[in-house]
């Protein structure tokens, strides 16, 4: 039977690996950075010219599919996923990074159907890894398949997480309280790429045995969840449920046993819902 | 320095670059191998065979070449070797900068070799070893990536800075305490952000390139640091204390 969503997958690593190029060569220039949420939340018009090509190329080939992206939603579009095939898109991950120069930059392209994410694309443009995983069908880094790593023992493991762009005094309190916390363990590492798209990879990969983070946003997580799980991996929400993609939080791991004890470390703060009605949202 | 002189340490540098690459192809093979794992310090300071081989590799390379020069070692030292930089001309060397991303396959490991003489570093090579990248710097030669002149980035405003820095192999809640709130503070100036790669070797190579603003680390070992100093330096940047003083080669 034919795979119905690989068509799109296929062209989703076509645009991945078009925006690479735009994003290597806007590195070449001079950039201008703006702010959206704080001084530390900072969005280029690369970032918007990544998502214009993604949208208006899969509205010519896909005219029937959805799609939500990070500036698009930023510019008021609604974040809300339904049963139509939709495109779930962050077109420059690891901004900051980006303004920087700092190695970690990836564009990242999930997709859902029905609400179930089919495929995910990362591009981690810098580096040249393209990541890709159909549902049911493996993940892979430039062709060669991926593995989570097989620790059982959190105290061996390398975690991954960030501190994110909120910079409210109890916000960032919680962030270190957790990142203590779980630091005593004693873990072996903690590690931050600055993009969590790219930091789902290395779980994926089997570089870090988990990730997790509260302030994403689903356009972070929907390409790497897929890449993650078909690697072997598993995703949760901080609370242990399971991922709910737009509740803005995500425990990604190589297993259960790692998810659930690097769980019991995490304090969970709240952040309003990506779906939540455009009016209640910061 | 004498003209000899010169020309001696252009041609130590070119053996440093030979070897940190043939170093690199070591550590590339045994990263894909089963690793033995013991710990040094703490639980969390990792060390294994490969840390050991790769040093013995270069250290009997180079005192092969030049045997009258001195070396100071990660693994020698921690096996009881004297950590002391006299006059002599001295190689300084970490095997493998980020010994817990090899254990764990994370793509961020190096080989440093730096190179002093009178006390005076004189040129640095770093070596990356999973994606081949070589830093290279020689007193008053200028910073190389891959042979492309390097520079640190513009910026003075430290609320538009990138910071990079390591968490070290301690965890206790008192040290944890210290490492959390000062990461706090910057990330209050509001800095744009914190990194933490796990080798402190290329974390100092992305402060050459421009690709982050500083690095700051507390229970570094002058082998982390002696190859990435020469870099920064010739790429315009500046080494120094985390008290605002002149920075001590071996003080932590």
């Amino acid at each position: 039977m034919p795979d119905l969503w690989q068509e799109a997958m296929d062209h989703a690593v076509v645009l991945a690996r078009k925006s690479g190029e735009i994003v290597r060569e806007a590195l070449q220039n001079e950039m201008k950075v703006m702010c959206k949420s704080s001084s530390v939340d900072l969005v280029t018009k690369t970032d918007q010219k990544v998502e214009q090509l993604i949208i208006a190329s899969v509205k010519d080939k896909f005219p029937t599919h959805s799609f939500i992206g990070e500036e698009s939603v930023a510019a008021g579009q609604p974040c809300i996923l339904s049963d139509n095939p939709t495109w779930i898109v962050d077109p420059v991950d690891g901004t900051t990074n980006f303004v920087h120069g700092y190695p970690f930059i990836a564009i990242s392209i999930g997709f859902a159907a029905d609400k179930q994410l089919e495929f995910g694309v990362v591009y981690s443009c810098l580096e040249d890894k393209m990541y890709t995983a159909r549902k049911g069908k493996g993940a892979f880094c430039n062709g060669q398949p991926l593995q989570v790593s097989d620790q059982t023992d959190i105290n061996q493991s390398i975690i991954a997480t960030e501190f994110g762009s909120n910079r409210d005094p109890e916000v960032v309190d919680k962030i270190f309280s957790s990142m203590r916390k779980v630091l005593c363990l004693p873990i072996h590492g903690m590690r931050g790429a600055g993009t969590a798209a790219t930091n789902m990879c290395l779980v994926a990969a089997g570089s870090a045995e988990a990730y997790y983070e509260i302030g994403i946003h689903c356009w972070d997580i929907a390409a790497g969840a897929v890449i993650v799980s078909e690697a072997g991996g598993v995703l949760m929400d901080v609370g242990g449920g399971p991922l709910d993609m737009m509740s803005r939080r995500v425990v990604a791991a190589n297993n259960k046993t790692i998810a659930q004890r690097l769980i019991k470390e995490i304090e969970a703060y709240p952040a309003t819902r990506d779906d939540a009605p455009i009016d209640s949202k910061e | 320095m004498t003209s000899t002189e010169i020309k001696c340490w252009g041609e130590c540098m070119d053996v440093a670059v030979q070897i940190a690459h043939k170093a690199g192809k070591v550590v590339q093979e045994a990263v894909k191998q089963e690793k033995r794992v013991s710990s040094k310090s703490t639980p969390t300071d990792l060390v294994t065979e490969a840390d050991q081989q790769v040093e013995d590799l270069i250290i009997s390379t180079l005192r092969e070449k030049f045997p009258s020069h001195r070396f100071i070692g990660e693994e020698s030292s921690a096996a009881g070797e004297k950590c002391i930089l006299t006059d002599e001309p001295t190689w300084i060397i970490d095997p493998i900068d980020g010994t817990c991303n090899f254990v764990h396959s994370f793509p961020m490991v190096a080989v440093s070799i730096g190179f002093a003489v009178k006390k005076e570093l004189e040129f640095g090579v770093i070596y990356h070893c999973f994606d081949g990248t070589l830093y290279t710097a020689r007193r008053g030669h200028g910073a190389f990536c891959n042979g492309t002149p390097i520079q640190v980035s513009k910026e003075k405003d430290i609320s538009k800075a990138l910071i990079l820095t390591e968490i070290g192999a301690k965890r206790d809640p008192a040290t944890l305490e210290i490492f959390s709130g000062n990461m706090l503070k910057l990330l209050s100036a509001p800095a744009h952000g914190v990194r933490i790669i796990g080798s402190s070797t290329l974390a100092l190579c992305h402060i050459a390139t421009g690709a982050a603003e500083a690095y700051y680390q507390y229970g570094l070992h002058c082998w982390d640091i002696a190859a990435a100093a020469v870099i920064i330096r010739e790429a315009g940047g500046c080494v120094i204390d985390t008290s605002g003083e002149p920075w001590d080669g071996c003080f932590r």
